[in-house]
């Protein structure tokens, strides 16, 4: 039954960070490859707030999102003034960068070895250490975020994003400030990143940056091509399908060095197959 | 008759070519003013330094006196003035209404914390704006084609739309470039009634127009751009008449 729990808690801080790549990415139309490096930050902000102060978790989880709202926007800048095809490239390096200091900044975060022993959330005085206690948060955090996405989409907010990331000249020619719509959706999509990697390092325990690279990056853009462009359900049955996908090859007792490789086979298949076919998603609009 | 939009001396060059030339003219309040003049003449490139989307190197523009140098498009927009674009850039992804709703000043819920913290408010106002913007699209004859994809629209319908999303910014001036190209019969009648609608209700209009048959029929007053610079501003019958404008215009070389 854990390994169902575990299943459903991680797909749920998935979630999350799909809404958070959605809203950029799908909504938006900043193409960004480095939301896995503010989820990172998320993770060891709320890591070593945990293991080094007497900071308790909410605090810590509020203190790592705001964190990544600044960071976000700071990140998403540049869109401003390189749009479209060239706004990936500075994405790239911004993941790299982040890559970087993760693995190296060994004080910090532990560098290549990761922090190991970060301790479960402590909620109203209950330790939330199995899968099932956890799946209660995650199942909140998850239900809030999709509260915000939803309330969003509808409101004219929602409709001026999908405006910008149509046209964003015209947007400016109608008196709309497209600098102050895209910083707004840059801190939202901070915060969700940002708590989405406080609930993971507590959910796990233990981080390391192969979970905040480009090639987790590139998972939270499968999510989103899988699920589907601008739309809620589109967000949540992305991360649900991909993550299945491991759980499932760990069924046929694969050795872990080939499930490893497999995976990434699959994911890649998967990019691809739905690229060419079903460009908007499962449930969603095209990207 | 005072000047409602004061165009100064304005210059522009891109690189070595000068595409706006110690530009001057002005329109009056309630008038259709239509900008004519040959292909490059520089209409697209003025209605772009009017509304803050280029810096001119040279010149002033004003609007009801007041100096919009420096003004970014949305500043621009704030004071009451708005721009058509001739490729149009609607937003084919979504509805007719959508498209002006979003044009609609002032929203509540148009900020994150507003959507997510006042969402009744927000949409109490914007069950408002549905009813607004249904009778903005009645205005120019599209309120069956509310809930339609622009992307479904025909071009007609799409040149319509434009002009009702501009309406919706709620601004007096309104710069329309090339509303009536590419279109003819029915269509280009429509979108004539339509301009002539807007005048009648106090809106003051500035058209870059090539279609003469149309500026005769709609225009107030002429303004004639050539190679940047205005050679004459004056009634239709005016500037039509003139040989050594429309030698210009058809073909001729100065």
């Amino acid at each position: 039954m854990d390994f169902f729990y575990s299943y459903i808690a991680l797909a749920e801080i998935y979630v999350l960070l799909g809404l958070s790549t959605n809203l950029l990415v799908g909504i938006v139309g900043i193409f960004s490859v480095s939301q896995a490096a503010i989820f990172g930050v998320g993770a060891y902000v709320v890591a070593y707030l945990l293991m080094n102060t007497a900071v308790p978790f909410l605090p810590a989880l509020l203190a790592a999102a705001a964190l990544c709202v600044a960071l976000n926007i700071l990140v998403t800048l540049p869109s401003l003034r390189v749009s479209g095809d060239y706004f990936v490239v500075t994405s790239f390096g911004i993941q790299l960068l982040a890559t970087a200091i993760f693995t190296n900044w060994t004080a910090g975060t532990g560098g290549a070895a990761g922090l190991p022993g970060v301790p479960a959330p402590l909620i109203f005085g209950q330790e939330l250490i199995e899968p099932g206690a956890f799946l209660g948060l995650a199942t909140a955090g998850m239900a809030l975020g999709c509260l915000g996405f939803w309330l969003i989409m509808r409101a004219p907010f929602g409709r001026l994003l999908r405006a910008i990331r149509e046209d964003e000249l015209a947007v400016a020619a109608l008196g709309k400030s497209v600098l102050r719509a895209k910083v707004s959706a840059a801190a939202l999509a901070g915060a969700f990143a940002g708590t989405a990697g406080g609930l993971y390092a507590t959910f796990l325990s233990f981080i390391d940056p192969s979970s905040f690279d480009l090639d987790a990056s590139i998972l939270l853009l499968a999510m989103v091509v899988v699920g589907g462009a601008r739309t809620l359900a589109g967000s949540i049955i992305g991360p649900f399908v991909l993550l299945a996908l491991p759980q499932a090859l760990a069924l046929i007792d694969l050795p872990t060095s080939v499930a490893a490789a497999a995976r990434q086979l699959i994911y890649g298949v998967l990019l691809i197959v739905f690229m060419l076919f079903r460009p908007q998603g499962l449930l969603g609009e095209k990207l | 008759m005072s000047a409602y939009l004061r165009v100064v001396g304005v210059s522009k060059s891109f690189g070595g070519l000068r595409a706006l030339n110690d530009c001057s003219f002005t329109t009056t309040k309630g008038l259709i003013t239509c900008l004519v003049g040959p292909n490059g003449a520089g209409k697209t490139t003025i209605f772009n330094a009017i509304t803050g989307f280029l810096v001119p190197d040279e010149g002033h523009v004003a609007f009801q006196g007041t100096s919009l140098d420096g003004f970014s498009p949305q500043q621009v927009v704030a004071t009451g003035i708005a721009r058509s674009f001739q490729n149009l850039r609607l937003f084919t992804d979504l509805t007719a209404r959508d498209n002006v709703l979003v044009a609609m000043p002032g929203q509540a819920g148009e900020t994150p914390l507003g959507a997510i913290f006042r969402p009744l408010h927000a949409a109490r106002a914007t069950a408002q704006r549905r009813a607004a913007a249904r009778e903005v699209l009645a205005h120019v004859g599209l309120a069956d084609g509310a809930d339609t994809m622009v992307r479904n629209l025909s071009y007609g319908e799409q040149k319509l739309l434009s002009i009702a999303r501009l309406l919706a910014t709620g601004a007096e001036l309104l710069l329309l470039d090339e509303p009536t190209s590419g279109l003819s019969g029915a269509a280009l009648d429509r979108v004539m009634e339509v301009l002539r609608g807007l005048q009648t209700d106090g809106k003051t209009l500035l058209v870059v127009e090539h279609n003469t048959r149309v500026v005769q029929q709609i225009a107030d007053e002429v303004v004639f751009l050539h190679q940047g610079h205005v050679l004459a501003q004056g009634s239709p019958q005016e500037i039509i008449t003139d040989p050594a404008l429309a030698e210009i215009y058809f073909g001729g070389v100065i």
